[in-house]
């Protein structure tokens, strides 16, 4: 844009070596790895909670205390989060941003898990008892392999969510922890650079990978799947 | 110990919260190696029996025997029993053949023998060679059979069989009928049947319970239930019938639509109200001066072997008569039936009440001989 | 029996994450309003909340809101309808919603870059002979950018439910005699209403809290009321009147809600 003179890798190799930036892209990298991951196994086990209860009350309380993070606006969520993260004393930082993602991503896989649960007819677990399964044979054995779609695309989902957040982990990073989002923003304000310009390519190509292997998942969750299998 | 019922229920009821019972006080008892039907309308409570059998739900009250055994508390993955689903209820992420595995990998058996049960039971459902197909490459009635030879596998002395034949169309429907007869002679267990199709309970079973708002109306062999319903709801729903009022003057001879006709049944008393019902198959249409009844034919249906006619008596009763003989619309006709084609109900008579009331025709008819 | 322990056991961490993060930050949001910038109870926040300063930026963040839910509702109904038209819907439609993925942060950015002096929108005006302008840091970019970036959220549910039509009907209404206006006012529009409804939530709710865009595209000239609380937040620490914003938004929030979902399903 600005002196264009043909393009260059320059930008990048500069990007790669400063070891400041190459923390941030690894911090990144580590939350939303770690946040989808325990948000998944957390957000099964609601799924599953919810799934199970009994009475149709409990089972909508659930569901829509389960939704307040997805539709709050994320200036609250960090807002709050930043006062929760205070009053209990944890220092603003890895840890602090960590949990905040896991928090904002556990509702997330519960409502990609649940559909494939409500859609899995009851006499399947039924069937599994049946034939002598014990409770953990029907969680190991039916359940699991048959939310295993729900359960990928959740963590997908996640992991793009993670990656892709600012507002929240702006509000709970302090001073010594960045990611990459918050880097561009706080480099953005300054105005244009090609700095940025290398970091967000980055952070585009990031996300791209993540949505097309999300979508690749969810291609492949249709219920019949007649594609396979010639 | 083979003399005692496979399984016995006594005085089981079964409530849903605050809802009205399902199952309201049932007791019967079913024996080793036969084919059993449950049959009523949808939310008869039959479907609810197969789930207690199988474990899937506890009684309110009462108890439920297995082998002599009370298993109320029994888990569904203990009891020897294993279930037919209504939509089969296979695992679609497994194959064919680890679909009629999974039971035998949970009591984990060992590979060889497993493989050579399940071969054998997919050979039993005429399924050999599928071991390797998914579940959704399999038709309909395929996946019966995967469902019938996953639980056949496992050696239970009891299978339940919940609808497994209602998502089939008609042809593979009877088809499947025999099958299913055919296998429960084969393997000699005992079958425990769910359905609303009452002709299916009649060519299947061996024994039909007619059940209806959670409580069995009437239990008995095919024939026996056919012939001699006892009381309106099981005449209705097994067959069509033409049911009315009538009285009975004394024995063998009963008054209805303003007549008298001799008849079969006796051992009620004099003048005691009663319905009577004959089967649109017993009525035989002939001239007025001969039939026993004359009707005036109110529309004429074609039905393939027969015609379905519907008529009115002068009391406005309508007659439904299955004939292959035509009867145009509008003329009046007489009908005949045989003394036997009349069967005698008192009202609101109990199962044992009936069975002993039969019982006593039995002894007079052999006093007699 | 072991059944019903474990039942309990299993749900222990997703319940704990319920009260810890959903119950307790609310909870604590509402607690902090009551306290003044000294850190004493204090109804303060409440009074300071309705002096002219505070109001006059309320109301001009759901004016913005309010005018980024019109526009994006004008462009994505008609996008919509087309869109149900077209052979490869499917196609078109992840074409639409494919921005919708990458961070709101990288979309700001780029248009820091089309809209900045040297930007091609400059460019384009200088070609044409309007001569550059500043557009960077006006209302007019603010809203553009904002009813860019919500365009496909708006248009996702509409066309959800007009994809949801049963055409029959449009064939039920045309040999009932209905026009194609009269078709579309008595038959497409209220049974697509829903859809409307769960956009003009998806869209306003943020709209009202954005302060990201605001601080890059309007460079600080509108003020939402996301933009007010990350300022009490961060900026000049008063935390109590940042949480009395924050509760007067979840408020709206609900309210909008109720307003614009009075159907089960869920946006």
């Amino acid at each position: 844009m600005y002196d264009f003179k043909g393009f260059t890798l320059d930008w990048y190799k500069e990007l790669f070596q400063d070891t400041r930036l190459l923390i941030i892209v690894l911090n990144t990298i580590v939350v939303a790895l770690l946040a989808a991951l325990i948000s998944t196994m957390i957000g099964v086990l609601g799924a599953l909670a919810i799934h199970m209860a009994r009475k149709r009350n409990t089972k909508n309380a659930l569901l829509s205390l389960n939704n307040v993070l997805i539709v709050s606006p994320d200036v609250i969520i960090g807002a709050s989060f930043l006062i929760l993260f205070t009053m209990a004393g944890i220092k603003l930082g890895f840890y602090s941003v960590l949990l905040s993602h896991i928090a904002f991503c556990i509702p997330i896989v519960v409502l990609m898990v649940l559909p494939k649960l409500s859609e899995m007819s009851p006499s399947l677990i039924d069937a599994a008892r049946d034939l002598g399964a014990s409770g953990w044979d029907v969680f190991s054995k039916v359940i699991i392999p048959y939310i295993s779609p729900g359960i990928f695309a959740g963590f997908f989902m996640a992991l793009t969510y993670s990656f892709d957040d600012f507002a929240v982990t702006f509000f709970v990073t302090g001073n010594g922890f960045s990611t990459l989002s918050v880097e561009i923003y706080s480099l953005a304000r300054r105005g244009i650079s090609l700095h940025i310009n290398a970091l967000s390519a980055l952070l585009f190509l990031f996300t791209m990978l993540l949505v097309v292997v999300y979508y690749f998942i969810s291609k492949r969750n249709k219920p019949n799947g007649m594609g396979v299998g010639k | 110990m083979e003399n005692v019922p496979i399984i016995q229920f006594k005085h089981v009821t079964k409530l849903y919260d605050n809802d009205p019972p399902v199952l309201k006080d049932v007791s019967f008892e079913i024996e080793r190696g036969k084919f059993y039907t449950l049959l009523g309308p949808s939310g008869c409570g039959k479907t609810t029996i197969l789930r207690l059998i199988a474990g899937f739900t506890e009684a309110s009250e009462g108890e439920i025997l297995f082998n002599g055994n009370k298993i109320n508390h029994v888990p569904a993955n203990k009891r020897q029993v294993n279930t037919v689903f209504q939509d089969y209820a296979l695992f679609p992420h497994l194959n064919v053949f680890e679909n009629v595995a999974f039971g035998l990998r949970i009591k984990k058996m060992k590979a060889p023998a497993i493989e050579s049960k399940v071969k054998e039971a997919l050979n039993f459902v005429n399924l050999q060679g599928y071991e390797n197909r998914e579940i959704r490459e399999m038709s309909g009635g395929q996946r019966q059979r995967v469902a019938i030879a996953r639980a056949i596998v496992n050696e239970p002395e009891v299978i339940l069989l919940d609808e497994p034949l209602s998502a089939l169309d008609l042809k593979l429907r009877t088809e499947m009928q025999y099958e299913l007869r055919e296998l429960q002679r084969r393997l000699g267990i005992t079958f425990i049947f769910v359905t609303h199709d009452q002709e299916e309970a009649l060519a299947m079973s061996d024994e039909i319970f007619v059940l209806n708002k959670g409580k069995i109306q009437q239990s008995g062999t095919p024939i026996d239930i056919y012939d001699e319903p006892i009381n309106q709801f099981v005449a209705d729903f097994i067959g069509e019938s033409n049911i009315v009022k009538g009285k009975m003057i004394e024995d063998y001879l009963v008054e209805f639509v303003g007549r008298q006709f001799e008849c079969v049944d006796q051992g009620l008393d004099k003048n005691e109200p009663v319905e009577i019902v004959i089967r649109p198959e017993d009525l035989e249409i002939t001239s007025t001066e001969h039939g026993k009844l004359k009707v005036k034919v109110d529309s004429l249906l074609f039905r393939g072997v027969h015609y379905e006619i519907s008529c009115y008596d002068q009391d406005g009763n309508e007659w439904l008569v299955h004939s292959t003989k035509k009867a145009a619309v509008g003329t009046e006709i007489g009908l005949h039936f045989d003394p036997e084609a009349i069967h005698v109900m008192r009202l609101g008579e109990t199962e044992e009440e009936f069975d002993r009331r039969l019982e006593a025709y039995a002894d007079v008819d052999n006093d007699g001989e | 029996m072991e059944n019903k322990l474990t039942r309990s056991l299993y749900a222990v961490p997703y319940l704990l994450w319920i009260i810890l993060f959903v119950v307790a930050p609310i909870l604590l949001v509402l607690y902090y309003s009551f306290f003044n910038i000294e850190g004493q109870l204090s109804l303060s926040n409440y009074e300071k909340f309705f002096t002219p300063v505070y109001l006059k930026m309320i109301f001009s963040s759901f004016w913005y809101a309010f005018l980024i839910t019109a526009i994006s509702l004008a462009v994505a109904y008609p996008a919509a309808y087309l869109l149900t038209k077209t052979t490869h819907k499917q196609l078109w439609l992840l074409l639409i919603i494919t921005p919708s993925w990458i961070n709101l942060l990288l979309k700001a950015y780029a248009f820091l870059g089309i809209f900045g002096t040297y930007g091609a929108a400059n460019n384009f005006l200088e070609m044409v002979g309007i001569g550059s302008k500043q557009i960077l840091f006006t209302d007019f970019s603010f809203v553009f950018v904002s009813v860019y970036i919500f365009i496909p959220f708006m248009i996702l549910p509409i066309f959800n439910s007009l994809n949801d039509l049963n055409p029959t009907l449009l064939d039920a209404a045309n040999d009932l005699g209905a026009s194609r206006w009269t078709t579309f006012r008595r038959v497409i529009f209220p049974l697509t209403i829903d859809g409307v409804k769960s956009g003009c939530q998806v869209v306003f709710i943020p709209a009202l809290s954005l302060f990201m865009l605001t601080r890059l595209i309007a460079g600080n000239r509108v003020i939402t009321l996301g933009t007010a609380i990350e300022q009490h937040f961060l900026v000049t620490e008063d935390w109590g009147m940042g949480s009395m914003i924050s509760v007067f938004l979840m408020i709206t929030m609900v309210l909008i809600m109720m307003l614009t979902g009075s159907r089960k399903r869920g946006a």
